[in-house]
């Protein structure tokens, strides 16, 4: 099965002087893990937001295969296949995290256009038994009954995941999702993020944790000030010197 | 064709508009806080200051001062002390803070209503001698001279302070951040403080000078006030110059238009814009200027308004719970049915007053959006229903009242929708006001407009030939409650309701993982529009005729504020909310219900989450005192029971008091089938000792009520605990989801 190329084409996002995405093109192929590095302020998230839809570009576009999405709104973008998970964990919390699943099945693509707005109140078993199956493979079934707003960071982080796969992406942008996980929790969600991948999906995953970044990704993109400063293989951007120097000097990574 | 004169005459409004911008202005500048009870002090001072004059003689330069150096400054004192500032210091979310100034407005509309009455007074003394300077087409009221040197004088002051002194960099550090600017050691909270003071203090002015010339009425004159809000949007809530010529510019706009006239259909139309710029400004600048979208952060997105304090921890094991209670609601709105006559007809605006309340309980609770028109669609509903009815209504036949009631509602949808369009799009305070500007546009435009809506009255009901008598019509209102209860049953279940609920908890989220956000938001507001439509048209068949000040667009602010306090998202709460304000206008004077709201949305300040809320903490405490008295420490072999339990307590659960009977509580004094608490305690492994039994049974509580705060951080498989048990106390509108 072919899936869609997500694009960004000289994206640019100002907000007052402050330039905080300064004409980034990037690409993440499908079957790969687009790593994103860069210090704190260094437009990830706003990247993730003119790519996703939330807010609008000033200039470029986001292509997703050869279809300009860049006037979509971020629902019709998600329906399309582009999903994301948030730096802070976007759960429904008064729900439980069973049904937090479900709005995920519920109004993915495959399943939308029936029923008013696509939100007939016909029951679909199979969706229950999509997210058991989701909730069961992550790891997740003992949280399924509990209110989402119960959970701590690290589950709720696992659950958005979960979430967003169930909306069955084919490009699925992923914000620190990592943070907070021990080694082993990392460990095991590196592979898992393997797995995705392995299925033909794209994913761009942001997270602090260059090592995680660097042993997971096929390549690499290091942002600082808005601007991207590396791009390649993971060796080649861990060898760049610019990186080194960001990183050296934020005293935080292991080159 | 500008004519001097009208100009000069357009210049006594547009200078008292620019003053109350500039009051707006600063208060929102020094507190974030955009006052909406701006109108609510502005109305309470001129009764004041009106009463000092007229009716304890006191000469109009004592009431002055009175009124402008040590009333209204002092109300903005006050508020700011006991209403703003914990709000401030628990970083309350801008939708709370949204809620209490209309907390606030609510209050000072009950009070003057309560001390004053409804009607309208003409005598309040101008300030100023009623003379002009100057001559001929050239000459001004002294009125109007004095207004706009006061204007001149307060913004060369606020000038000189913003720029030139230590306070005015204070107060831009208290803007960017109060906990930082408190910090470093600047006096935070007396910057809000003066703030509050000075807002208030122009307020008071913009009432003393309002008062003379549009007469002294408690809604009449604050909604004036509220129309003022135009200057401030189209300032963006920054500009001082920009909020002052635009009032000027309004004022003289709006009197030079009288010059012209319109003949034709339009000629209504066209007078009433001619006294009513400033609530079509207000509205077009809402809708056409993209960039106010988002003015003011997220106070529109009323996620924060619900009932229970969100995270709740533990499992929500039951989704469908309370029924009981419902079921006690049910045989409580049925009562009235076996009252006198006259008690009964006052019954009638109950289920009627639900609707509405229920309409915003879908676009508040469920959907997360501040409506503050609602009573524009009521009217609406109330207006199509009887022009049908009497065969009016363009287009379509005369149709029996049933049925017209039932397609006046409907026909409210294509309006519902064409406003909620752009009303969606729109967050936070721009949310509110552009579904408050609609409001007071539809009552301007068509409630006020006497050959739209003087003389439109109710006919007889007739049902299969029979003409539909007291009894009867009560029961078609209750059917009417009933649809209104299955729309938002629909709306809350399913896949449906749980993406109505993704959207209110997490909007973004919710459109990440595909979530038709703008549709859903629609869907919620247009049928929304339709419940309140059926509300309006059901209360103007129980008082027999159209009457717009039922519909007044403070009554909108009045309803909405009632909903939050009572739980946004409980439909419950919505019956409750009428039943208790139908109660209060019944037994006490007129106006005393807009004065209990105020009271409570304020107490929202110290009880945040609403009175369902606090009736919930309240219960939790108590259950955690008496959860050994409930239940059987767990491992204990269970007391064996005596056989005759339920038989003897089942009479005791007769009420204990002697409720109003219009003041129902669902739960209040109905046998419980006590097997059924039995039944869903044994269901969690727990045993209730007949203590237990006694007291669910005497409260009426239902099924325990599935989730509560589990003391556990990360719960088990099972969340049950003892305390789980002690929830069947709850007695209150918590079973918000039918
Ligand atoms: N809504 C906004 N208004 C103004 N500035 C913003 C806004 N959102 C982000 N910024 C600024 O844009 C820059 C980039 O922010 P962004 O959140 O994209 O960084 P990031 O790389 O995700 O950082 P982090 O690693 O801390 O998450 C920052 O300087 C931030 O302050
Ligand atoms: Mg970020």
């Amino acid at each position: 099965m072919s899936r869609a190329e997500l694009r960004a084409v000289g994206l640019v996002r100002r907000y007052g002087g402050l330039t905080a995405v300064d004409h980034v093109d990037m690409s993440a192929p499908p079957g790969m893990i687009t790593g994103l590095i860069g210090p704190n302020g260094a437009g990830k998230s706003t990247l993730f937001k003119l790519l996703t839809g939330v807010e609008q570009p000033d200039e470029g576009a986001v292509l997703l295969g050869d279809r300009d999405i860049s006037k979509l709104r971020p629902d019709k973008r998600s329906r399309l296949g582009l999903v994301q998970t948030f730096q802070v964990p976007s759960l429904f919390t008064s729900m439980t995290v069973r049904d937090n699943l479900l709005v995920g099945v519920e109004n993915r693509r495959r399943d939308y256009g029936g029923g008013l707005f696509g939100l007939g109140v016909r029951k679909n078993p199979s969706h229950e038994q999509v997210v058991d199956d989701m909730l069961a493979s992550l790891g997740l079934s003992d949280l399924a009954d509990f209110v989402a707003g119960s959970l701590p960071t690290g589950a709720l982080r696992l659950a958005e995941c979960a979430r967003a796969l169930c909306a069955h992406p084919d490009v699925l942008l992923l914000d620190e999702p990592a943070s907070g996980l021990d080694a082993v929790e990392t460990e095991r969600f590196s592979a898992l993020l393997r797995r995705i991948a392995d299925a033909g999906v794209a994913i761009v995953l942001v997270d602090h944790d260059v090592d995680l970044v660097f042993t997971v990704c096929d390549q690499v993109y290091a942002m600082v000030g808005g601007k991207v400063v590396a791009h390649g293989d993971p060796a080649t951007v861990r060898a760049n010197p610019t990186v080194q120097s960001v990183y050296l000097a934020q005293g935080s990574v292991a080159a | 064709m500008v004519s001097v004169e009208l100009a000069i005459a357009g210049l006594a409004i547009g200078a008292v508009a620019a003053l109350s911008g500039i009051g707006l202005l600063v208060t929102y500048r020094t507190n974030g806080v955009l006052n909406l009870a701006h109108g609510g002090i502005a109305t309470l001072v001129a009764y004041v200051y009106r009463e000092m004059t007229v009716e304890w003689g006191f000469p109009v330069w004592l009431s002055a001062v009175i009124a402008m150096a040590f009333l209204a400054p002092g109300l903005g004192l006050l508020l700011e002390r006991l209403v703003f500032r914990p709000l401030a210091r628990r970083r309350a979310s801008a939708a709370e803070t949204l809620v209490a100034s209309l907390g606030v407005l609510v209050l000072s509309l009950g009070m003057c209503a309560g001390i004053w009455g409804l009607g309208t007074r003409n005598d309040t003394p101008s300030i100023f001698p009623d003379e002009r300077v100057g001559s001929g087409s050239w000459s001004i009221e002294v009125d109007t001279l004095s207004t706009l040197a006061l204007i001149l004088v307060a913004c060369v002051f606020l000038g000189v302070v913003q720029n030139r002194t230590r306070f005015g960099r204070q107060v831009r550090a208290v803007v960017d951040d109060r906990e930082l600017a408190e910090m470093s050691s600047i006096p935070a909270d007396r910057v809000a403080a003066v703030g509050w003071a000075f807002g208030t203090t122009l307020a008071g002015f913009t009432g003393v000078l309002l008062a003379p010339r549009f007469g002294l009425s408690p809604y009449g004159l604050s909604l004036v006030v509220l129309t003022t809000f135009a200057v401030i949007v189209a300032a963006r809530l920054s500009s001082l110059p920009v909020a002052v010529l635009t009032g000027l510019a309004i004022g003289i706009a709006q009197s030079e238009l009288t010059q012209f006239s319109v003949t034709g259909v339009f000629a209504d139309t066209y007078r009433t814009l001619t006294s009513s710029l400033f609530v079509v400004v207000l509205l077009v600048l809402l809708l056409l200027s993209p960039k106010l979208r988002e003015l003011g952060g997220d106070a529109g997105s009323a996620g924060r308004l619900s009932s229970r304090e969100a995270p709740e921890r533990g499992t929500l094991g039951e989704r469908h719970k309370n029924l009981i209670i419902i079921f006690a609601g049910i045989v409580m709105l049925m009562a009235p049915l076996f009252f006198g006559a006259a008690d009964l007809r006052k019954a009638f605006l109950v289920p009627a007053l639900a609707l509405i309340f229920l309409s915003l309980v879908i676009v508040t609770g469920y959907s997360g959006q501040v409506s503050l028109g609602v009573a524009g669609y009521a009217g609406l509903g109330a207006l199509f229903s009887l022009k049908l009815e009497a065969g009016e209504f363009p287009g379509l036949p005369e149709m029996p009242g049933l049925l017209a009631i039932l397609i006046g509602a409907l026909l409210v949808a294509p309006i519902g929708l064409i406003t909620g369009y752009p009303a969606i799009r729109r967050r936070g305070l721009a949310l509110a006001l552009t579904t408050f500007a609609v409001g007071a546009t539809v009552t301007v435009f068509v409630f006020n407009q006497p050959d739209l809506s003087v003389g439109v009255y109710a006919e007889p009901l007739y049902l299969g030939g029979w003409m539909l008598n007291d009894k009867a019509f009560y029961i078609v209102e209750m059917v009417g409650l009933g649809l209104g209860l299955l729309a938002v049953y629909n709306l809350h279940r399913g896949r449906l309701g749980r993406a109505l609920v993704a959207v209110r908890d997490h909007t973004e989220g919710a459109a990440a993982v595909g979530v038709d956000v703008r549709n859903l938001k629609l869907l919620a507001f247009t049928v929304s529009s339709v419940v309140a439509g059926l509300g309006g048209a059901l209360l103007s068949h129980s008082t027999g005729s159209f009457s717009s000040t039922q519909f007044e667009p403070m009554q909108s602010l009045l309803w909405f504020t009632a909903v939050v306090v009572f739980g946004a998202d409980s439909a419950v709460g919505a019956i409750i909310a009428a039943a208790f304000i139908v109660s209060i206008n019944v037994f006490f004077p007129e106006g005393s219900s807009t004065l209990a709201v105020g009271i409570l949305a304020l107490s929202l300040g110290w009880l945040p989450g609403g009175l369902a809320s606090a009736v919930r903490g309240l219960v939790r405490f108590v259950a955690l005192r008496l959860a050994d008295e409930f239940v059987e420490p767990e491992g204990t072999a269970p007391r064996p029971r005596i056989p005759s339990q339920a038989g003897v307590l089942t009479p005791a659960a007769q009420p204990t008091t002697g409720r109003s009977p219009a003041a129902v509580a669902p739960g209040g004094g109905v046998t419980v089938d006590l097997t059924a608490v039995d039944r869903v305690a044994a269901a969690r492994g727990l045993t209730l000792t007949p203590f237990g039994r006694s007291l669910l049974g005497r409260l009426g509580g239902g099924a325990p009520a599935a989730a509560l705060p589990v003391a556990a951080s990360l719960p088990g498989p099972n969340g049950a605990s003892p305390v789980t048990a002690g929830t069947g106390t709850l007695n209150h509108p918590e079973g918000g989801r039918p």
